[in-house]
């Protein structure tokens, strides 16, 4: 799982343009990265294509630090298989 | 099912108006799945006065416009769908790569589908053609509010 981690952060940081040592795992995306409410679904959308799942667009207000993002990413993973 | 639009039925889903309404005709609606749009571009336009003068090229971010409007219509879905809604878009973030000039006499095909649509916002894939050529293309997102 620790693969899922590190390729999500990674994501992350190229749709935010920041480097992926720069995130921290509970830094707030609005407050403390500048992430937007545009980037937020281009993240879900990213993961979504990434993974092969379907995240529904009431989770997106949860998507709010790196590691709140990888356990909803991990949530529909599982449902998966 | 697939349908087309006509201008009248274009100006009842794009909030733009006159002089900055950049697609002529729908020829495919796929509501939510794909959109081709046609724009005629004519030496009579009035930017090609000043972009460039006696180099008459279309301006780049026309042809973004004219991919965002497009994207407008695929995101409204239905020919009557967002007819009484009275929304604004606004671009969130465009990614753009042009690889040729559109000149005078061109006719721009755009097509557009979506990477991610949700109620309120969509990221799509544009690309634009001229006859056969690719002239540009990109990945815009958009919020309706």
């Amino acid at each position: 799982m620790q693969d899922i981690d590190a390729e999500i952060k990674e994501l992350i940081a190229t749709i935010i343009e920041k480097d992926a040592s720069q995130i921290d795992p509970d830094a707030r995306f609005i407050e403390d990265l500048g992430v937007d409410s545009m980037m937020a679904l281009e993240i879900l959308a990213a993961i979504e294509k990434k993974y092969k799942i379907v995240i529904p667009e009431e989770r997106l207000p949860e998507f709010i630090t790196l590691n709140a993002t990888i356990k909803i990413a991990k949530e529909y993973l599982a449902d998966k298989k | 099912m697939m349908s087309s639009l006509n201008i009248e039925e274009i100006y009842k889903i794009l909030p733009q108006r006159f002089p900055f309404v950049m697609i002529d005709r729908v020829t495919e609606l796929e509501p939510r799945k794909k959109v081709v749009a046609l724009k005629n571009v004519s030496y009579n336009e009035e930017f090609f006065a000043g972009h460039f003068p006696n180099n008459p090229v279309m301006p780049g971010v026309l042809i973004i416009e004219a991919m965002a409007q497009a994207s407008i219509i695929l995101f409204c879905g239905g020919k009557d769908a967002c007819a009484d809604k009275k929304l604004i878009y606004y671009l969130g973030a465009v990614k753009t790569r042009f690889m040729h000039p559109v000149v005078p006499g061109d006719q721009l095909i755009i097509t557009v589908e979506p990477l991610k649509i949700i109620s309120r916002a969509a990221i799509v894939k544009a690309k634009v053609q001229v006859l056969d050529k690719e002239v540009a293309s990109a990945e815009i997102s958009l919020v309706a509010k």
